[in-house]
């Protein structure tokens, strides 16, 4: 193994020495050294174009709030638009079922279950609401996160009295701490994957 | 009978012929340069008692010689003595000719003197001695001896150099004769020279140094390794140094051998590690650094002719604080609030993403040939190869494949004439063609920060230098470059009209893709440079130098092209296509005082600079990760001016005292705003005590001093926290508090034996293990800067 390694470096020297032997004598006529054939675009590959929070009623499964971000050029610095589909009835309890794609691709890749999921001890999802009377919890069934926490994939919210407000949730990388003891969670260090705030939630 | 006698006769004959010593030698002794006459040269035939000097004409005459080849050796007072063979056979006349002016010629440095590049700009060179001290740092540390020369770090491992406020594509800097290509338009890219290569570094404020390039708008650095002495000696040098601020060590060994032929050889080869920093109060985890370097050259080095070949190779692993990983504005928010970076780990020598991958191929090979009262001709091909790898916090299978992978290779050729048979009229022109490629890795699965281009660079200068008086120098420059880049550069849609690039270019796009465009600007841009000075030496003591510079510099490829993220600064940066170049207008003046105990050099200067791009927030976009600020490359007008100041006293024999100090001020001329970025005023005060009977034993106490900057752009902004509807303040702009910083060090020299020495050299950095933050550190918003340092260096010549 360490051998083939070896061989593979000592190519790639004599194809270097010879790409730039091949230079030298190029040089003179200027000639470039570079293909002449046109770059291949580069598809942003972490890039996640679509989130999608399907909120479901848990005894009515009618019943269901969907909130979505979309950003064509990704969610990381392309301008996004947030859509809020449908309202919480007081008392209910809804079921979180979270979607992740980058659309981008053909087929969409499932940014969740492909790369956050099986790198879970990295991510940690934070929620936060302001203005509504919305609770939640973290199921027995989510998955573990860093440091003994619980990710935040699968969660159950409970809606209390007719109340209008912000729900925001966060995907943090590499957090340096996490703490899942009041269920939204928070996080400190690390970077934000995503930071989306859903803005006119209504509970009637 | 007769047969025998005839052959007696022949062998008496030619015998006779052949002791027959009654040839005559005469010859003239010239000056090579300019072919004027040597009087009073000392001509003797080796292995003999004949001796003669040169009369007026220089000629001389040796009588009385046999028919054979002498060995004759010829010695002028301040010349190089030379010894010629030369074939006498009947009457002979030799011509031979000695240089005389080899110090003036630039072909040997003379201890006690001072050898500059220019002769009216404000030069100031750093000696093998003071380089010594920086083995175990980087190039930009150890320019910063140099008054007006400070840096903009990233960290602490990635020091660009910057002269009077300017930095990167601004400054050129040439390496062994070479111009250093390492995409050096990245404020984040630090030069890839090994500082242990350098024999002695001549840094020039402005762009006066005509012959290296016409686009230095901040300045010229001429790194250079020592100089070969054609005597047959092998000689080395061996540093090994460690720090205790991230357990360091370094290792470099250089060795020469050299010929009195003219032929040298030297190799040099060095090693240096360091694990996780540490600030007063934490480590800065994940700032190791893995630095290799190699460098090789030999050749043939005579006054008439000579060439060398010269290889580096140089490999820095550099990690990249962890803390300064962000990802949104509210990433960066909490970072300033919380006065500690978020990320302290325990210490280690790893580094892990973020992180840098730099390799550096030079390769060099010249030649030059002196012709007898003319002047010298000099060719040089050169190739550098550079890939830049930079690797992000990622996930997945993408964690080992950088998100920047760039690979830059620059050929280039040049030719110099030097005509200095008149001494008191030097001139010098030449001609530069350069090509350069450049390629941006696809399969990094990031778009290209930085596009495929071909740049083709065609330069062409004249420079001269009139000695008028003994005490009056003049001397003057004009350069024209050309420059054709031809890139191919892929636009998101978006962005493409969001820039209003479809209604100027819509005839450069080649391709059409789902989101994207390719589209293959290409530009043009011709370039007059010039350079005018004078050097007036008043008296004894006052010395004043006036120089004029005009620079003209493309604006380089991410002023040009950039379109996205940029990571640590959590913001958005774009660049335009259509930007003109930058124009420089440079009036410098010095005054330099000189007396056996005190030594005053002021340099004031004045820069103004049309077209100057520098980046500003101009916009907002909503993310996915909330709000970002955009920043726009923008074309200004800008002045900067400010005066270096350096002093030394002795006060007495063995106690010193020195100040270098340094104010400099940059505006926008169009909005009146202080430029960002610009050196606080900075003052260094120093005492230091030497002993020579000691075993040159010195010890010196010095105190950094940097004010606060008090003019900065205020661009900090306002974004809406969405949950709350709240506004948080990003404090991006004020500068941090000022600090003074006390430093010690301590060097003495031991002679093991005749040719061996041992230099023991003590420091400590920031003795009372202060807490301080940079202004010119871009990771100053998440971290303190470095707390104490004990560092051990043992140098070994022999």
């Amino acid at each position: 193994m360490k051998i083939n390694y070896l061989n593979l470096n000592a190519m790639k020297t004599t194809k270097f020495l010879f790409k730039t032997m091949l230079c030298l004598a190029l040089v003179s006529s200027f000639t470039s050294c570079s293909d002449d054939d046109d770059p291949a675009p580069v598809n942003e590959e972490e890039l996640i174009t679509n989130l999608t929070l399907t909120f479901t009623n848990t005894t009515n499964p009618g019943d269901v709030v969907l909130m979505s971000s979309v950003a064509p050029d990704g969610l990381e610095d392309g301008l996004s638009t947030e859509t809020i589909i449908g309202s919480f009835t007081p008392g209910a309890s809804y079921a979180l079922t979270i979607g992740l794609l980058n659309e981008s691709e053909s087929p969409a890749e499932d940014v969740l279950n492909g790369d956050i999921i099986p790198e879970a001890d990295e991510h940690f999802f934070v929620y936060a609401v302001n203005g509504l009377n919305l609770t939640m919890t973290r199921d027995a069934s989510d998955i573990d996160g860093p440091d003994g926490s619980k990710l935040g994939v699968n969660t159950t919210w409970i809606a209390g009295a007719s109340s209008f407000g912000n729900l925001q949730i966060r995907l943090i990388h590499e957090p340096s701490t996490v703490d899942d003891s009041d269920e939204f969670g928070s996080a400190t260090g690390g970077s934000e994957d995503f930071n989306i705030t859903f803005s006119g939630v209504v509970i009637n | 009978m007769k047969n025998i006698f005839l052959i007696l006769f022949i062998l008496i004959t030619s015998f006779g012929s052949s002791q027959q010593c009654n040839s005559v030698l005469t010859g003239k002794i010239s000056d090579f340069h300019d072919n004027t006459t040597l009087e009073n040269a000392t001509i003797q035939i080796i292995g003999t008692n004949k001796i003669t000097i040169s009369d007026e004409q220089g000629n001389f005459e040796f009588k009385n010689l046999c028919k054979q080849t002498y060995k004759i050796e010829v010695s002028h007072i301040a010349c190089k003595t030379k010894v010629v063979n030369i074939e006498v056979d009947g009457n002979t006349y030799k011509l031979i000719s000695l240089e005389h002016h080899l110090e003036e010629l630039s072909e040997v440095t003379v201890k006690a003197k001072e050898q500059t590049t220019t002769k009216t700009a404000q030069e100031t060179l750093i000696k093998t001695d003071v380089l010594e001290r920086y083995s175990s740092l980087s190039i930009g540390d150890a320019l910063k001896e140099v008054p007006g020369v400070s840096s903009i770090n990233t960290g602490n491992t990635i020091v660009k150099p910057m002269i009077n406020g300017l930095h990167s594509s601004r400054i050129l800097i040439m390496n062994n004769g070479v111009r250093q290509q390492d995409q050096e338009w990245g404020i984040e890219h630090a030069p890839n020279i090994d500082i242990n290569n350098a024999g002695q570094i001549s840094v020039i404020k402005g762009s006066g140094a005509l012959a290296y390039g016409g686009d230095a708008v901040g300045g010229v650095v001429i790194i250079n390794p020592s100089r070969t002495i054609n005597i047959d000696t092998l000689y080395g040098r061996t540093i090994l140094g460690g720090q205790t601020n991230g357990r360091g060590y370094n290792i470099t060994t250089t060795l020469n051998k050299n010929y009195s032929s003219g032929w040298f050889t030297q190799v040099q080869a060095s090693y240096k590690r360091n694990g996780d920093f540490k600030a007063p109060d934490y480590y800065l985890t994940n700032t190791g650094l893995d630095s290799k370097g190699f460098a090789g050259r030999f050749g043939k080095r005579n006054f008439e002719s000579g060439f060398e070949v010269y290889y580096s190779y140089l490999d820095n692993e550099i990690g990249i604080l962890g803390a300064s990983h962000i990802g949104s504005v509210f990433d960066i928010e909490r970072a300033i609030n919380s006065g500690q970076p978020l990320l302290i780990r325990d210490f280690s020598y790893d580094i892990n993403a973020p992180k840098q991958e730099i390799t550096h191929h030079l390769a060099k090979a010249n030649y030059y040939k002196r012709f007898q009262g003319f002047g010298k001709i000099s060719v040089q091909y050169d190739y550098q190869y550079n890939q830049r790898l930079e690797f992000d916090v990622r996930i997945g299978d993408r964690r080992n494949i950088p998100a920047i992978d760039l690979t830059l290779q620059t050929h280039s050729f040049l030719a110099d004439v030097n005509l200095d048979s008149n001494l008191d009229r030097k001139v010098k022109f030449g001609i530069l063609g350069r090509y350069q490629n450049n390629f941006a890795n696809p399969d990094t699965g990031v778009r290209r920060l930085i596009p495929d281009y071909d740049k083709y660079d065609f330069g062409a200068y004249i420079t001269t230098e009139w000695k008028l008086k003994d005490n009056l120098i003049l001397d003057g420059g004009l350069r024209y470059d050309y420059v054709h880049i031809d890139a191919k550069k892929f636009y998101l849609k978006s962005r493409w009209e969001e820039r209003n690039y479809d209604q100027d270019f819509a005839d450069i796009i080649i391709e059409e893709f789902p989101t994207q465009y390719l589209t293959n600007p290409i530009f043009n841009f011709h370039n007059i440079s010039a350079s005018a000075g004078v050097r007036i030496d008043l008296n004894d003591e006052n010395r004043l130098l006036f120089n004029y510079s005009l620079a003209s510099r493309p604006p380089n490829p991410s002023e040009l092209f950039s379109d996205g993220l940029h990571h640590s600064a959590a913001r958005i940066e774009l660049g335009d296509i259509r930007f003109d170049k930058e124009v420089s207008n440079r009036l410098s003046l010095s005054h330099s005082y000189n007396t056996d105990r005190l030594r005053v050099l002021s340099e004031v200067f004045y820069n103004r600079i049309n077209n100057f791009i520098y980046l500003r927030p101009f916009d907002f976009i909503l993310t996915g990760r909330g709000p970002f600020p955009i920043w726009e490359y923008q074309q200004t007008d800008a002045e900067l001016y400010g005066i270096d100041l350096t002093v030394i006293y002795d006060i007495s024999d063995k106690i010193q005292f020195s100040n270098k100090s340094s104010l400099t001020k940059g505006y926008d001329v169009e909005t009146d705003m202080a430029l960002i970025d610009m050196p606080p005023f900075s003052t260094i005060n120093q005492i230091r005590y030497t002993n020579s009977n000691w075993n040159n034993f010195s010890a010196s106490l010095k105190s950094e001093w940097v004010f606060e900057q008090n003019e900065f752009p205020d661009f900090n902004f306002e974004v809406e926290d969405q949950l709350t509807e709240e506004m948080v303040l990003i404090d991006i702009s004020t500068p941090p508090a000022a600090f003074n910083l006390i430093h010690f060090y301590s060097e003495a020299t031991f002679d093991l034996s005749d040719k061996t020495k041992l230099n023991i050299g003590l420091g400590i950095n920031n003795i009372f293990d202060q807490s301080y933050r940079n202004y010119l550190n871009r990771l100053r918003f998440f971290a303190d800067d470095l707390g104490r340092n004990f560092t051990l260096q043992l140098q070994l010549n022999y």
